[in-house]
């Protein structure tokens, strides 16, 4: 992109957050719920049109908020949630650990080792194991380990990997709304909304299988082709002693105790609230504290690598454009903005429950299949807050939110962070280039069949009311 | 003690165009780690290095997935080596490149190789244009020269 280009596309940016802004003030909006809006938009822009300046925009957006006084710094921290900034620093310490350590080579190996493997067993492990990798480490992190290792596989049978790697990329988005770990939005909605990890496990997790079976049922038809091709180079290859080789490492004792550590990290996060309860602790102090825990003890155990750690597999630029997106979204809430916003919804939707959980989930899936979800999740947060006055604290609200925000993104090419990591692999491996059409057919059809099926299940079931 | 000072002016240089297995092989050659690539009015576009030709065979998420498992025989790495016929340096050289000019200090250069990593720095105009190269070599040779001078 030249300067010129930019520098016109910046100023149609700030013009048209600004326009709006302005044109807000006419459904009632106040001069500071105008500005909040204003910055919050650009900051939404700017990561659609400005990826690489998106912490940029942030920093001046929030600046700017305090200079007009829109908030107060009291308010800038407290909104800038530290504890789930914390609870992310945690975790990517410790799997930085493990990936150092071997853990998702051996584990992707193991899960795929088996004696005369189909290409449908194929299709259910590539499945399977990326949803439940995608719940237990993050997206991002487990996308980039299932694209390895189905590149490797494919290459081995001389298959064209691409439909497989789609595959993987659906159901990475789709078990990513399975606990609080799969995304940055599973954590943020727990600590905003009082939802425990069990909570998760009892309501989104069969949600998610749900989904995961009726994604292998659609790959199944729509792939049936090239999963032929694959279990006819599978049948020839049975047995072969490099296959096996090449997918199988014994867990090192390294490894072993990397893995004691997540483990038991992940028994406490999952039990968090019931410690909580028996040490008469805060809500979600264990599950904020264990990742910071576990860190601690990696750091001590491998006290030469500790700095490198924190510096190497900390993603600090994600990490602060979160802390000012998080500000934004909470000046919206804290200047009223979305409780005007929320008065309309609750308005429109005529008191009606159903109708709020069906435009929350929707609404939630189309945003997040073209904005970042934790942008869209962010700003929403405060508008379910703000049906509450009115009345409806409804956990399905929640759900709703979790899942539009995880299954959209499987939509289109740019819907979830999983889906550009996966491709900008794809494209540095010289494999040919997925067109904007060819992941929009596939997406579209997962999206709008797991989304509706999610549908159902929140505003009929009374398991979720 | 400057760049102009020490300054190697027969420099052996790359073009964009040429291809990487070609530019490997004069690598091979020469027994040099890396070499400046100018277009035809010798300014220089980048550099070309064992590095750039590692980076191009192994599969891209090498530094993402820690230890990870190989074939030992690899089609896809004897794949790509063989397309390296096929590619053009300007393809994987590496495009931003720290240079020195003819006053730059030696301690400068020095600084450079250490932080940036990088055994040989390109020595140009104001212009871009390539006038020579100094290497880490030259730069310690220097170095200890000019203190036995400094003792006689």
């Amino acid at each position: 992109m030249t300067n010129k280009a930019m520098l016109s596309k910046f100023v149609i940016l700030v013009v048209l957050a600004m326009t709006v802004g302005f044109l807000s003030t006419f459904i009632g909006m106040q001069q500071n719920q105008a500005l909040a809006i204003s910055i919050f938009l650009c900051s939404v822009m700017g990561t659609l049109f400005f990826w690489e300046f998106r912490l940029s925009f942030a920093f001046l957006g929030t600046s700017l908020l305090l200079l007009f006084k829109t908030i107060d710094l009291k308010n800038v921290i407290e909104f800038a949630s530290l504890e789930i900034i914390l609870f992310l620093v945690g975790m990517m310490i410790l799997i930085g650990l493990l990936k150092e350590s071997g853990f998702f080579a051996w584990l992707v190996t193991l899960l795929i080792r088996r004696k005369n493997l189909t290409g449908r067993q194929f299709v259910f492990s590539i499945c399977f194991i990326s949803s439940l990798l995608a719940c237990a480490v993050d997206e991002v992190t487990s996308i980039i380990f299932m694209v390895a290792a189905i590149l490797e596989i494919c290459d081995y049978f001389e298959v064209d990997p691409i439909p497989f790697i789609l595959t993987s990329i659906l159901a990475t988005n789709i078990g990513s709304a399975g606990t609080v770990l799969g995304n940055p939005i599973g954590i943020l909605i727990a600590t905003k909304s009082g939802l425990t990890f069990e909570d998760f496990i009892l309501k989104a997790f069969p949600l998610m299988i749900v989904c995961i079976i009726a994604l292998i049922g659609i790959i199944l038809i729509f792939y049936r082709r090239q999963i032929k091709e694959l279990d006819q180079k599978m049948k020839e290859s049975a047995d072969n002693e490099i296959f096996i080789k090449l997918i199988s490492i014994p867990p090192e004792k390294r490894l072993r105790i990397s893995l004691g550590i997540f483990g038991v990290t992940l028994l406490f996060i999952a039990l968090h609230h019931r410690f909580e309860i028996i040490l008469g602790l805060e809500n979600n102090t264990i599950l904020l504290i264990m990742p910071l825990i576990s860190a601690a003890l990696v750091m001590i155990w491998q006290w030469r690598k500790a700095r490198e750690y924190v510096e190497k597999d900390v993603d600090w630029w994600t990490l602060l454009f979160f802390m000012m997106l998080f500000v934004q979204a909470g000046t919206l809430r804290y200047t009223g903005a979305t409780d005007v916003f929320a008065a309309r919804l609750v308005n429109w939707a005529g008191n009606n429950p159903f109708a709020l959980v069906t435009s929350t989930l929707w609404i939630s899936a189309i945003g997040s299949s073209i904005l970042d979800n934790v942008v869209l999740v962010a700003g929403f947060i405060p508008v379910i807050q703000g049906f509450k006055d009115f009345g409806f604290s409804l956990p399905a609200l929640w759900w709703a939110l979790l899942f539009g925000g995880c299954l959209g993104g499987n939509i289109t090419i740019i819907g979830s962070t999983a889906n550009i990591v996966a491709l900008g692999i794809l494209e540095k491996e010289g494999l040919k280039k997925i067109s904007f059409l060819r992941w929009f057919k596939i997406g579209l059809i997962v999206g709008v069949v797991t989304t509706s099926m999610v549908w159902l299940g929140l505003t009929v079931l009374p398991y979720y009311k | 003690m400057a760049v102009k000072d020490i300054l190697v002016k027969k420099v052996i240089t790359l073009s964009p165009e040429m291809s990487a297995g070609e530019a490997l092989q004069k690598l091979l050659e020469k027994e040099i780690s890396g070499l400046p690539v100018v277009d035809t009015n010798n300014k220089l576009v980048g550099m070309f290095t064992e590095k750039s030709i590692l980076r191009a065979i192994l599969p891209s998420y090498v530094e993402k997935v820690g230890h990870f498992v190989y074939d030992a025989d690899s089609k896809k790495l004897a794949e790509k080596v063989q397309r390296l016929s096929q590619i053009k340096v300007r393809d994987i050289m590496r495009k931003e490149v720290v240079t020195a000019g003819l006053e730059t200090p030696l301690y400068e250069v020095a600084r450079i190789m250490l932080i940036q990593k990088i055994r040989r720095v390109p020595v140009v105009d104001k212009d871009n244009i390539v006038l020579g190269i100094i290497a880490r070599q030259d730069v310690l040779r220097a170095l200890v020269k000019n203190k036995e001078l400094g003792n006689d």
